[in-house]
């Protein structure tokens, strides 16, 4: 005897799931002497194109490329040290600018919430990131820039 | 996230997994974007003006838990130090060697230095080398639970080893 107990309805009345998988397991529990296995199906987020017809790939590229800067950041290190001057000096800030916008763009993520209120923390990010990068590069061009800055304050 | 459960007539037929396994061969998708509902979530329990179960308050901290929030921490310190010295570049006068001399200046003791320097030195080091380890996972390396502590007690150590190595220099 097949029984179907579908929650479906339930849910559609906007029920709190929890209660639903309790009520759920509640049921599951008065038919457990039958010893008849289930089959759960759920209802899950998927992103294939045939689906949603919206497979963007931006979120999946977007974390590839924070990887990639970061190690780009990681080889800058070493090669700052080794190498200073102008030609680390330039790669360096947009390097770390970057990794910096889209640290900071993570934890914005996180923490904010409410359509406009992430729309106006990122829109301030963005400026300060461009600020950051702009004020690097000009540190670069019109003052020692910034392998010869660091080693400067550390043979002080 | 609605469930439907449905059970098997034909004898003798075993699941794969336990009685509440679930199996995703029957796995349906949303109509809706992860962020309409994530967006939803926020919505519906800031009207219903709803608390936040207690978490950080409550909850026991652990190594990794700890390690995280300092990674992220030191991130976000070292980003805005690095805006803030952007920002004083193009605002300040001068040019940064005069900075350097009026420091100079001031004769602090070298213990003052070498500490300055290692306060320095931490962050970045700490940030790099969990960042490190961050990469690791993210080729699926080190996931194990003992590896996950073996891996952060490295880094920490590692960091403050480093730190003191930098700021001897």
């Amino acid at each position: 005897m097949a029984a179907l107990v579908r929650l479906g309805s339930v849910c559609h009345r906007g029920v709190n799931p929890l209660r639903s998988v309790l009520h759920a397991r509640l049921l599951v529990g008065q038919q457990r002497d039958a010893e008849r296995p289930y089959l759960l199906t759920t209802k899950i987020h998927t992103s294939t194109p045939s689906y949603s017809g919206s497979g963007s790939k931006a979120a999946s590229l977007h974390w590839t490329g924070e990887r990639l800067v970061s190690i780009i950041l990681l080889g800058l290190g070493p090669l700052a040290y080794f190498c200073p001057g102008p030609l680390v000096d330039y790669p360096l800030a947009a390097t770390l600018a970057l990794h910096g916008h889209w640290g900071i763009g993570q934890v914005l993520t996180d923490y904010v919430h409410g359509d406009s209120k992430i729309k106006m923390a990122n829109t301030s990010l963005f400026i300060l990131s461009t600020v950051t990068f702009a004020g690097l590069c000009y540190f670069n061009y019109n003052d020692v820039g910034i392998c010869k800055a660091v080693a400067l304050l550390w043979n002080k | 996230m609605c469930v439907v459960y449905r059970s098997m007539a034909r004898p003798g037929f075993h699941a794969s997994r336990s009685q509440f396994g679930v199996l995703y061969r029957h796995a349906v998708p949303m109509g809706t974007t992860a962020k309409e509902e994530m967006n939803k979530f926020w919505d519906k329990n800031n009207r219903l003006n709803r608390p936040m179960s207690p978490h950080i308050t409550i909850y026991r901290w652990s190594i990794p838990m700890v390690m995280s929030i300092t990674f992220r921490g030191t991130g976000v310190g070292l980003s805005g130090g690095i805006s803030l010295f952007a920002v004083a570049a193009m605002v300040l006068p001068g040019n940064y060697p005069q900075y350097l001399d009026l420091i100079h200046s001031l004769s602090f003791g070298p213990q003052f230095l070498a500490f300055t320097k290692f306060a320095l030195a931490f962050p970045v080091s700490y940030h790099t080398l969990n960042g490190i380890r961050h990469l690791m996972w993210d080729v699926g390396k080190g996931f194990q639970i003992p590896d996950v502590y073996r891996s952060g007690y490295v880094v920490m150590a590692l960091s403050v080893l480093t730190s003191i190595g930098l700021a001897c220099l």
